[in-house]
């Protein structure tokens, strides 16, 4: 069982506070979901918990597995399995997706590290989330459209195979079709692996494929509501002006 | 495909085709050497420099309609090279060089003289000695383009410039003209760029970046968010940003790499 726990987490960039005592608690087998008006520190969580030196922690702790991880780089983060999966993944020219795959697996299995069976696996992804073959040739998502972007991360995130998949609204940028594919990749390595998942979104839509245990909202960096899949149905006809006004009151 | 070795003082033609190739008497006041090349079809040419120890200016002149692609692998020793290219109506010129010699000064002028004349320059360097480069790209005829790309990586005691001069003359319309050059800074002394962009009429899409740094934050982020080390990741960024668009000499170039990175 690996639990991730984040208490009283107090989060500023530049001189903004993002988060504000924010706690939450994520165990293997779970599925979270944060939803939330733009601009609440979603993003900056997801981030934060990653370990973007962009992000300086000024209150609370980061904990994985009762270990205190606010301080870990971010590599030490991925190799104990973590992941995120970005709302903007960057294109990196003349870094090809093969190299740049090969060099995390080595990271993570050192001499373990079997050439064929990543051949092999990288393969079964691609056919699996409608990709072009040659895309592990070519530079980290240079020249992708922004949903082939969002099946990268898919992808790596297969490779990879963390404990805690952070996923932010890797739904954005999706045609019906890519988000019905992306949404069964996940459930599909979810059920497979059972990994504590916090999942990023501004639309029930996504929940149509991955099933979520909890759902939170989010306002002005700390959550303010929580509740069930029924939550996410709440906000699609209500709104969050409503629910978060309801939540002041 | 053609082939010239010059090691040394040495010029050497390994292989001819589709060229006519010149030497020229060396000036033994100016120890300078001249060597002329006239494209007249479709054709390679790959130059392959060691240890040169004169002065060297080359003259490439591309006929009308004629594609060729120039492969250049400077290594060891010091280098002061010339390039004039001349470029006829409809013709192509492309460069790829790589660079991995010490003290290295080039001067290159690219003459578009045909409508329609187009030219890709793409240059790898590794910057350990100082290194100076200018051009002077003259789009003397309409609808000419010009890509000039240069990247160098400095390192060790590094001293690299780059100086890019493009102009295009009032009434010579349709021109498209291109500059980017980028620097990965990894010394302590000074690197500069110089874009410069003389431009004397409004039919004309030009476009020039310059970047001299290290590595952005988010890429290094976005790599360490997968697990691989911080070195690791400047490791990769340093070999795509410099095998990006390499392909004749991309194999030594990936060992060259190997060498300084690993």
């Amino acid at each position: 069982m690996n639990i991730l726990k984040i208490d009283n987490l107090c989060v500023k960039v530049e001189d903004k506070i993002i988060l504000k005592d924010f706690n939450l608690e994520i165990k293997s087998g779970e599925i979270h979901v944060i939803m939330g008006p733009n601009g609440t520190g979603k993003s900056t969580l997801t981030k934060v918990i990653m370990g973007d030196s962009s992000y300086k922690i000024v209150k609370g702790k980061i904990s994985y597995n009762g270990k205190v991880i606010n301080d870990m780089p971010v590599n030490e983060r991925a190799k104990e399995g973590i992941f995120l999966g970005m709302q903007m993944p960057l294109a990196i020219e003349g870094v090809t997706n093969a190299d740049f795959l090969r060099s995390a697996l080595r990271a993570k299995e050192g001499d373990n590290f079997k050439l064929l069976s990543f051949i092999r696996e990288v393969d079964f992804l691609t056919k699996k989330l409608h990709m072009d073959p040659d895309m592990i040739h070519r530079g980290i998502n240079d020249g992708f459209s922004g949903g082939e972007r969002k099946k990268n991360e898919i992808l790596q995130m297969n490779i990879l195979k963390p404990d805690v998949v952070l996923l932010d609204e890797i739904d954005s940028g999706l045609d019906v079709d890519s988000l019905k594919i992306v949404g069964q990749a996940v459930m599909d390595y979810y059920k497979e692996r059972k990994p504590a998942i916090l999942l990023v979104t501004h639309y029930q839509r996504l929940l149509d494929y991955i099933k979520p245990d909890f759902v939170h909202v989010m306002n002005n960096g700390k959550i303010v509501l929580s509740g069930d899949s029924s939550l996410a149905l709440t906000i699609e006809t209500e709104g969050y002006d409503k629910l978060v006004g309801k939540c002041d009151e | 495909m053609n082939k010239l070795k010059i090691y040394g003082e040495d010029i050497e033609i390994e292989s001819k085709d589709g060229v006519e190739i010149s030497i020229g008497e060396a000036s033994k006041f100016l120890n300078v050497q001249s060597v002329k090349i006239k494209v007249l079809e479709d054709t390679d040419i790959v130059i392959d420099a060691k240890d040169v120890e004169i002065k060297l200016d080359f003259y490439i002149n591309v006929l009308q309609d004629v594609n060729v692609n120039v492969y250049e692998y400077k290594h060891d020793g010091n280098y002061k090279f010339q390039y004039k290219y001349y470029l006829e109506k409809n013709s192509f010129l492309n460069i790829e060089k790589v660079n991995d010699g010490d003290e290295i000064k080039e001067m290159t002028v690219i003459n578009l003289n045909g409508e329609g004349a187009k030219v890709n320059f793409n240059l790898k360097t590794i910057s350990k000695s100082d290194e100076k480069y200018n051009f002077l790209v003259y789009h003397n005829a309409k609808n000419t383009i010009s890509n000039i790309i240069n990247n160098g990586v400095n390192i060790l005691d590094g001293n690299l410039e780059f100086n890019v001069s493009g102009f295009v003359s009032k009434g010579i319309i349709g021109c498209d003209i291109n500059q980017s050059a980028r620097i990965i800074n990894m010394a302590q002394n000074t690197c500069v760029i110089k874009p410069n962009l003389f431009i004397d009429e409004e039919d004309v899409l030009a476009n020039h970046s310059a970047l001299i740094g290290t590595f952005s934050s988010d890429e290094i982020f976005y790599l360490m968010s997968r697990g691989i080390s911080k070195e690791e990741s400047e490791n990769l960024l340093t070999k795509g940003f410099l095998l990006n668009g390499i392909t004749y000499y991309k194999d030594i170039l990936e060992k060259i790499i190997n060498k300084y990175w690993r």
